[in-house]
């Protein structure tokens, strides 16, 4: 009976990003544990080459979908297209940056080996997932061990106990919101008979349901728990603390991969699977996106933590990708996608920035870390004043041309309302901006304060190298715009 | 026996949970509690699948199991190493950071 | 911009204006890596890219074709191609001084001033300021000036900043969150005008100025809501009334070159809006909401001289006259009439050259007293005549002195203003009245009376400070004796701006008074100044 069994289509040219992170884990994992001493650069490169392989492999990927078109495999539960390139490819670079942040940071705070550089794999693995789900099973394990791995990353600082605190928290809200999607999930599931998305969505075309409360508490649902994910309000109250209190480089991942992995999430659910309910779900994004943008921008003026303005700094960036998202057109979701890679870049640059003024023991947070940083550290504060002007969307940085293409989105679409909201709360957040500005360059060096010190040569290419980036797609657009236009996210069936 | 009947009971057992985490403070029971959720949804799903005739549901409520394992074993171990460093393991002390 | 219009305006071989925002771009980039052994070379590097873009804007003086009304020098680059953004330049009559003034002042105020520290950055920084302020009057592209037009607040805000006094990073951060957050609203606008054009129109996205503005396809009530978001923006950086609060503050805390900078060139950028992107693409819209902005201007020329009477700050006090002098060109540009507009926009010029000047002035008092405060100074005029003398002929051009520049301007608006509405136009003059007492009083309280201790022996203007301030002098002179060559170079584009406005206001009462016909057509009356 061995012959009649027919193993489904698989399309491994397609997996092989997803393999690589997974291998790449595990290798890690078991040579570390087989050879006493690794030499300690041998994690951050290992997990950079990977980051940096799969970029390069989403090359010919990337061509190879536009010339095929998008497909799907493993009996239609995972697709490519790419706009699951395009994530990826994200997820790739942040797991660089987060790699080459973490060489120098492991050492400066005297914490042991490679399990970060594990863990930050696998949960890129679970990214990737994430992004290429076309079944919701799918896309709940991709959730799953992206998350379970950043749970342990928050935790790592074992010497700090906010870390710790850091990261129950965020195990806690995060185990509760992924039972809330899953209980989104099974309802969506009663509601139209599959967990595929490609069949879900054909049976909404297809079909008028009589009495639809189940799907759309489902949707509800659904909403709840990918909003935990991207740090919504009101369900961003984690993000704050968690930010404050795990490692930094694990930070910058959080901010950049894991919201990435999140949004592309966001928008295969709601946009391609649940578009036809899109007069439903709509206003609700709208009120979440015009409150998540008010409410982060507001309370990030008042912080005094630098890490904790940089959380509700994103928490206003996941508003804007909101604004963008809301749209349900592609003008929309390529605006999200081209929003998520800058987002990206400025957020890993600034944490890089973030890890290296937080010195010995990850704890100088403090607006006075960075008095004076001006004449102390005149290019990083150069750096980090490109990344932070981008992060308010000045013209001319890669920040302006992203949140133009949100509200151009939310525009085409009609709502002005929102656009108008998200724009004065851009210019409320630009306030926190300021205020470092303020700090690096108009105050005075607290006295006693140590000159400079030399800065760690991973974190420097990441910040510089961000810089540059967030410079050059505000100057020539084109390119990346284009990139975000062709990466328009389709299901296709298997 | 109805669809209603184990939906009710599922929709019961999400309650139960959803108050659990939120009002209890000792973390074991907090993560008692998300358990209680999950294994609403695989009574969903389950029954879902046994009304609907297919097996989706089913493999669905398999891997939420196993997930939901490998969620506890990290859970656990953090609040064991939350209760090494403050012998404690109510929530309501989790307080270091604020803004 | 359509095929046509390029082809009968006719395109230079070299694209001259991408030249003036690029050139010093290259400036500020060229100061940033010169070695640091070598300091002096700072300040010549900036000073001759600030000379070199200046002399580009005075060649497109004469390349200039007088009489045509429509805009020259056009270049254009693709630039987001998926939304419709291209790298769109061009100027006519109504821009084309404001780029020379931007070409005029920035190699004045970079070689009068040295910056006390950090000459790096602050170099730098003054270039690239001047690159944003040529991208915002040659812009003619919707997003390319919204660019331009904000991307100038960051310069600007660490001029003031780091090389202001006193409280400056207040002052410094004040300024850039009020224009933020007036200009927030007017993103949404050009992108709500464009997708609607767009979908009036059938056409492709596009931000293009000219084919939006001569479509005029937007409904009544959403052309009147977009230009209410255009006009806070504006409203802000001119600023009229009452959200001028920046200004002082910015004014008194600034450096020397940032106040000049600030009320010669970035005060215009609000001005300029007005006339290029709220009358030209909101014809309708902007003759509604007239009245209001008529009341407003009247309100800040009165208080604007009110306040200025009762500072005992020097530089404050010609900041307040700053928002007095604004006053008088909101009033002309809302006047909807060619002489308002025409003298409005020769007040802006005038304004940036007067008033850039008196800030040059009070700098140097500053530099050499360590106060600008009017009680700690006096007799003035016996160490320093020749600064008192420059000084004196200034303020009165700022005064409207006829013979000198500023007296061309303000009668040109209230001539305007009073054919269209009478009143207002008398509320303004009483303005003109206050001006000349309260500049009079402070050039009395400064220059005259007894000079004692420090004031006794100030020195007087050196080679470089007569130098710099001359030329600003002789066109205080010549634009006063002399200024057709500046309105014939206006008007065409004027008239057709008016005229545009006419136009497309269903019933618009043409604001002929009875007055109208004794003054007679504008044409005949350039005569009498000139």
């Amino acid at each position: 009976m061995i012959a009649a069994l027919t193993t489904p289509y698989v399309a491994w040219w397609a997996l092989v990003p997803l393999i690589t992170f997974a291998v790449a884990g595990f290798l890690l994992l078991t040579v570390a544990s087989l050879v006493r001493r690794l030499p300690a650069v041998l994690a951050p490169a290992w997990t950079a080459v990977a980051g940096l392989g799969v970029l390069l492999y989403l090359v010919p990927m990337w061509s190879r979908v536009g010339r095929d078109g998008a497909d799907s495999f493993l009996a239609g539960t995972v697709g490519v297209d790419r706009s699951s390139i395009f994530v990826t490819g994200i997820l790739a670079v942040a797991v660089i940056a987060a790699a080459l942040i973490s060489r120098d940071y492991l050492p400066r705070e005297d914490l042991p080996g490679v399990e970060l550089y594990v863990l930050l794999l696998m949960s890129a693995a679970g990214g990737v997932v994430m992004a290429s789900a076309n079944d919701l099973i799918v896309l709940f394990l991709g959730l799953e061990i992206l998350s379970i791995a950043v749970y342990v990353l928050a935790a790592l600082h074992l010497r700090r106990i906010e870390s710790q605190e850091a990261a129950l928290k965020y195990f806690l809200l995060g185990a509760f919101s992924s039972a809330f999607l899953l209980y989104g999930i099974a309802l969506v599931y009663g509601a139209t008979g599959s967990t595929n998305m490609v069949r879900i969505s054909a049976f909404l075309a297809q079909n008028v349901l009589v009495d639809d409360a189940m799907l759309l508490a489902g949707l509800g649902l659904l909403l709840v728990g990918l909003g935990f994910k991207v740090a919504v309000v009101p369900f961003h109250a984690w993000t704050p603390d968690v930010y404050q209190g795990a490692p930094t480089p694990v930070v910058a991942w959080m901010a950049a991969g894991v919201k990435a992995a999140g949004f592309a999430a966001l928008m295969r659910v709601f946009v391609l699977t649940l578009g036809t309910y899109v007069s439903d779900w709509r206003p609700a994004f709208q009120v979440i996106a015009a409150a998540t943008v008010l409410a982060g921008a507001v309370v990030a003026v008042v912080q005094t933590d630098v890490k904790r303005m940089l959380a509700y700094s994103s928490i206003v960036h996941a508003g804007f990708i909101l604004v963008g998202l809301q749209a349900a057109t592609d003008r929309g979701n390529s605006s999200v996608l081209a929003y998520l890679a800058v987002y990206a870049f400025l957020t890993v640059g600034s944490f890089a920035v973030v890890t290296v003024v937080s010195g010995t023991g990850d704890a100088s947070h403090g607006l006075d870390a960075y008095r004076g940083m001006g004449r102390r550290h005149p290019a990083l504060a150069g750096v980090f004043t490109v990344l932070l002007l981008g992060q308010a969307g000045i013209p001319f940085t890669g920040g302006f041309v992203v949140k133009l293409g949100v509200l151009a989105a939310a525009v085409d679409g009609g709502a002005y309302w929102l656009a108008g909201v998200a724009m004065l709360a851009a210019a409320v957040a630009a306030f926190v901006y300021l205020r470092l500005l303020v700090a690096m360059y108009l105050e005075e060096v607290p006295s006693g304060t140590e000159t400079s010190g030399a800065v760690p040569l991973g974190a420097l290419v990441v910040a510089v190298a961000s810089a540059v980036i967030v410079l050059v797609v505000g100057l020539v657009p084109g390119p990346l715009l284009d990139l975000a236009r062709d990466a328009v996210p389709v299901l296709v069936a298997g | 026996m109805y669809l209603n009947q184990f939906l009710l009971l599922s929709a019961a057992l999400f309650a139960i949970g959803v108050y659990g985490v939120l009002a209890r403070r000792n973390g074991v029971l907090v993560l008692m509690s998300i358990e209680l959720i999950l294994n609403a949804v695989n009574i969903n799903l389950v029954a879902f699948a046994a009304f609907g005739n297919q097996l989706a549901g089913e493999v669905f409520a398999l891997f939420v199991i196993a997930v939901a394992a490998a969620e506890v074993g990290v859970g656990l171990a953090m609040i064991l190493l939350l209760y090494r460093n403050r012998k404690s393991i109510d929530l309501t002390q989790i307080d270091l950071m604020r803004g | 911009m359509t095929a046509v219009l390029l082809a009968s305006a006719g395109t230079s071989s070299f694209p001259v204006l991408p030249a003036l925002v690029v050139t010093p771009v290259l400036g500020a980039l060229l100061v940033m890596v010169l070695p640091r052994r070598r300091p002096e070379l700072l300040k010549l590097v900036a000073v001759s890219t600030a000379v070199v873009t200046g002399a580009m804007s005075f060649w497109l003086l004469s390349a200039f074709k007088v009489g045509d009304p429509g805009f020259q020098f056009l270049s254009e680059t693709p630039w987001m191609g998926d939304l419709g953004v291209s790298l769109l330049f061009g100027i006519d009559g109504i821009s084309l001084f404001l780029v020379i003034l931007t070409g005029l002042l920035f190699p004045v105020a970079l070689l009068a001033i040295d910056p006390g520290h950090d000459a790096r950055p602050y170099y730098a920084w003054m270039l690239l300021l001047e690159a944003g302020v040529m991208g915002v009057f040659g812009a003619l592209d919707l997003i390319v000036f919204f660019l331009c037009f904000e991307v100038v607040l960051v310069p600007m805000y660490f001029l003031i900043g780091r090389w202001g006094h006193g409280n400056s990073a207040r002052a410094a951060t004040k300024f850039f969150l009020y224009t933020m957050a007036g200009s927030a609203l007017m993103l949404v606008g050009i992108l709500a005008l464009a997708f609607l054009h767009a979908d009036a129109t059938g056409a492709d996205i596009s931000f293009d100025l000219v084919a939006i503005a001569e479509a005029q396809s937007l409904s009544t009530g959403a052309a009147r809501w977009i230009f209410a978001a255009f006009a806070l923006a504006f409203a802000v950086k001119v600023p009229i009334f009452p959200l001028h609060t920046w200004l002082p503050d910015a004014h008194t805390e600034a450096p020397t070159a940032g106040s000049v900078i600030l009320a010669g060139v970035l005060l215009k950028l609000g001005t300029y809006g007005f006339l290029r992107f709220g009358l030209y693409l909101f014809p309708e819209a902007s003759h509604y909401f007239a009245p209001v902005f008529l009341t407003l201007g009247v309100v800040g020329i009165v208080y604007g001289a009110i306040v200025a009477t009762m500072q005992a700050d020097l530089k404050r006090l010609v900041a307040y006259s700053s928002v007095a002098h604004l006053g008088f060109i909101i009033l002309g540009t809302f006047a909807l009439n060619t002489e308002g507009i025409e003298g409005g926009l020769l007040q802006m010029v005038n304004h940036g050259v007067s008033t850039g000047a008196l800030f040059l002035l009070v700098g140097m008092i500053y530099e050499r007293r360590g106060t600008r405060m009017i009680g700690d100074l006096g007799g003035l005029q016996k160490s320093a005549p020749v600064l008192a003398g420059v000084f004196m002929v200034v303020m009165l051009s700022s005064i409207g002195l006829p013979g000198l520049n500023g007296f061309v301007g303000e009668f040109l608006v209230l001539l305007g203003a009073f054919n269209a509405h009478r009143w207002w136009a008398v509320a303004a003059a009483g303005g003109v009245i206050l001006a000349a007492l309260y500049l009079l009083w402070a050039y009395q309280r400064v220059f005259h009376g007894p000079a004692e201790g420090d004031n006794a022996d100030m020195p007087d203007l050196g080679l470089r400070e007569a130098l710099v301030l001359a030329p600003l002098l002789a066109l205080i002179v010549f634009m006063g004796v002399y200024p057709k060559p500046v309105i014939e170079r206006m008007e065409p584009a004027v008239d057709s701006l008016v005229r545009h406005v006419e136009f497309h206001v269903d019933g618009f009462s043409e604001p002929v008074s009875q007055m109208g016909s004794e003054i007679g057509p504008l044409d005949d009356s350039h005569g009498e100044h000139g």
